[in-house]
């Protein structure tokens, strides 16, 4: 009798109804993170690409004057502002899309395809933008 | 009150709720009264212009970062 209805139960039991993976839904929520995070470090890193345009074109049209020297200028003219956007912000940006690349290349199961590269070129032009901007201000 | 605010598209973030049109607003204004501010003490239209760009990014930064912030659908 009870063998009966263990039976019973068994052929009433189905398989949960999965529409998605789990592991999917994190995978895409972390690429509209990164995209995000990037658009807003782009914003941020664009303060200190526009000064540096700047003092290139100020070098360019003012004779005596290098890239590197204009630098040191506005170094000792706005120490906090410069400080700011030249050394604080580039590295809180290259840990953000550093960290946030990271956690995209865990969750897709570690791709060495040009695709991954695809989705996370602009976090990429971020980091190499932030190291470009510190290694100006190193200088 | 009830997130998101704004939705990004692009490089843009854009308002979908009042309290994001009214921050969306006061940039503009912001940038309104920077340009006038910046006009007034600049010798040449160029330093105008290069003044009021580096004014427009820096509120830029701040406004997609308040928009990244209130973008964000907290999960309970």
């Amino acid at each position: 009798m009870e063998t009966d209805n263990f039976e019973k139960q068994l052929a009433d039991m189905t398989k949960p109804d999965v529409k998605g993976l789990k592991h999917e839904d994190m995978l895409a929520t972390a690429i509209i993170n990164a995209r995000d995070k990037s658009v807003v470090s782009w914003w941020w890193i664009s303060v200190p690409v526009f000064i540096i345009l700047m003092l290139i074109m100020k070098s360019t049209f003012m004779p005596g004057t290098t890239l590197i020297s204009a630098m040191h200028e506005l170094e000792s003219s706005q120490k906090y502002l410069s400080l700011i956007f030249f050394l604080i912000s580039p590295i809180i940006m290259i840990i953000i899309n550093a960290m946030t690349v990271r956690k995209i290349h865990f969750l897709s199961g570690s791709p060495k395809s040009i695709n991954f590269l695809e989705t996370i070129w602009f976090n990429v032009l971020v980091i190499a933008l932030s190291v470009l901007i510190l290694i100006i201000y190193s200088l | 009150m009830k997130l998101p605010w704004f939705k990004r598209n692009g490089i843009f973030f854009i308002p979908t709720a009042i309290p994001g049109w009214i921050i969306l607003l006061a940039g503009f204004v912001f940038a309104i009264y920077s340009f006038i501010d910046i006009d007034s003490r600049s010798h040449s239209a160029s330093d105008t212009l290069i003044n009021f760009v580096f004014m427009l990014l820096i509120i830029g930064a701040v406004y997609s970062l308040i928009a990244y912030v209130t973008s964000r659908v907290i999960k309970k």
